[in-house]
C-alpha cells in the first residue's frame, strides 16, 4: 500500500497508533481546515505527538473522514468532520522518507 | 518564615501543597470542609464569612500566601456544589482576605484546570460568573440541568475554572499594582484517590487526554508536580509573574492548542 493509502486507511478505523507509526520520528501533520470550523489550525510535530494528539481526537469524537478517496500516489479526498462540522478536504502526502515513512503531510480545503 | 492559607489542603494537590509549604517552614492554615484548621463549608456565604473572618483574627498583621484549590470536579454529581465552590468560593475567599495580602504584598494562587483550553465549557454561564456574578440566579438556572449527565457536569465545571482564570487575568493588574500578585494554575488529570478507583471505562476517557511527560506509560500527574509550582508561584522566586494562567499539564495543552501562543 501507498502511504496516502495507509494514512486513509489508520484515520478511517480510528487508528492512532497505526496513523503515527506512519510517520518519521520527527514526522509533521498540518491540517489547514479547522479554520472554517472555528478551530486552530492542527500542526502537529512528531509520531508520539501524532498518537496523542489523535487518540484524542478520535477518543472524543471530534474528528472523523467519511467518503475517502485516493485520488493518486500523494493525494486523497474525504469529508472531514471536525465534532460535527464536515469540510470537503484533501489530504497530500508531501515528503517521505527512504523508508516510505511519512515526513510531512498536509490537510487542506479543497 | 511566612504565613500561608490554603482551601482544600486536606487531601490531593491541596495536601501536597500544605506539606511542602511545612517544609519550607512555613506556617500554614488548611481552610477545608473536614480536616482543617478552619473547617468551613466553602460552598455557602456563611461558610466563606466565618473562614475570612478567621483569617483576620488569627493573622490581623496579613498573610504572605493565599492559595485557592478548594473544588469538585464535573462528576460530583452536584451542579449547584460546582458552581458555589468552585467559583463562588474561591472568588470570595481571594477577595476576603485581600487586604491581608496587601499588608504583606503576598500572592494569591488559584487552582483551574487545564480543560480550559479544551472548548467543553458554556461561555454562557462564564459570562455570568463574570459579568454579572449573581449566585443565586445561576444556581437558579443550573437547578433545572439534568445533573445525572456527565457532560453537563463538565461543562459546568469547565466553565467555573474557564470564569477563574478570566477573573485572575481581569483582577490581577490591579491587585499588582497594589502590591498582591495573583495568578492561577492549570493541571491535567491527576492522581487522586478518586481516579484510583474509577471504571475503566472512565480510565479510558482520562486516557484520552494525553499528558506527553508521561508518554506510554497510562498514568496521570502526580499531586507533587502541581504543588511544587503552586509554592513557586506563592513564593518570592515568582515575584515577575502576575496574571500567568501556567499549565502544568505536561504539555497536554501545547498538544492539543500548540498554535495559541497567547
Amino acid at each position: 500500500m501507498r502511504p496516502i493509502e495507509k494514512y486513509v486507511e489508520a484515520m478511517e478505523n480510528k487508528d492512532f497508533a497505526g496513523l503515527a507509526e506512519l510517520f518519521t520520528p520527527d514526522g509533521i501533520l498540518c491540517d489547514y481546515c479547522t479554520t472554517s470550523a472555528s478551530q486552530q489550525e492542527y500542526h502537529i510535530y512528531g509520531k508520539e505527538a501524532i498518537n496523542m494528539f489523535f487518540r484524542n481526537k478520535f477518543g472524543f469524537r471530534r474528528y472523523s473522514i467519511l467518503d475517502a478517496e485516493v485520488v493518486n500516489d500523494e493525494q486523497a479526498e474525504f469529508i472531514a468532520n471536525f465534532g460535527g462540522y464536515n469540510i470537503m478536504a484533501i489530504a497530500t502526502v508531501r515528503e517521505t522518507d527512504e523508508n516510505g515513512l511519512i515526513q510531512r503531510l498536509t490537510v487542506r480545503p479543497k | 518564615m511566612g504565613v500561608y492559607a490554603i482551601t482544600g489542603a486536606s487531601s490531593g494537590i491541596g495536601a501536597k501543597t500544605k506539606e511542602l509549604l511545612l517544609q519550607k517552614g512555613h506556617e500554614v492554615i488548611n481552610i477545608d470542609l473536614k480536616g482543617g484548621d478552619i473547617c468551613v463549608n466553602l460552598a455557602t456565604p456563611e461558610g466563606r464569612q466565618t473562614a475570612v473572618d478567621k483569617l483576620h483574627e488569627l493573622h490581623p498583621e496579613g498573610l504572605d500566601g493565599m492559595i485557592c484549590n478548594a473544588g469538585v470536579s464535573g462528576a460530583c454529581g452536584n451542579l449547584e456544589l460546582i458552581i458555589s465552590l468552585n467559583y463562588f468560593g474561591t472568588v470570595a475567599i481571594a477577595k476576603g482576605v485581600y487586604d491581608l495580602l496587601q499588608k504583606k504584598h503576598g500572592s494569591c494562587v488559584v487552582t483551574v484546570s487545564n480543560t480550559i483550553s479544551q472548548g467543553a465549557g458554556r461561555k454562557d454561564i462564564v459570562d455570568l460568573l463574570n459579568n454579572i456574578g449573581d449566585e443565586k440566579r445561576v444556581l437558579s438556572l443550573v437547578s433545572s440541568m439534568d445533573s445525572t449527565n456527565l457532560s453537563v457536569g463538565n461543562s459546568l465545571y469547565v466553565s467555573t475554572k474557564y470564569a477563574l482564570a478570566r477573573w485572575v487575568r481581569r483582577v490581577s493588574a490591579t491587585w499588582a499594582a497594589n502590591g498582591v500578585r495573583i495568578n492561577a494554575v492549570a493541571p491535567g488529570n491527576v492522581h487522586t484517590a478518586m481516579t484510583a478507583t474509577m471504571s475503566t471505562t472512565a480510565k479510558m476517557a482520562l486516557n484520552a487526554l494525553p499528558i506527553p511527560t508521561k508518554y506510554g506509560q497510562e498514568c496521570l500527574m502526580a499531586p507533587e508536580e502541581i504543588a511544587e509550582v503552586m509554592v513557586f508561584l506563592a513564593s518570592d522566586s515568582a515575584r515577575g509573574v502576575n496574571g500567568n494562567i501556567m499549565f502544568v499539564d505536561g504539555g497536554t495543552d501545547a498538544l492539543l492548542n500548540s498554535e495559541k501562543v497567547y
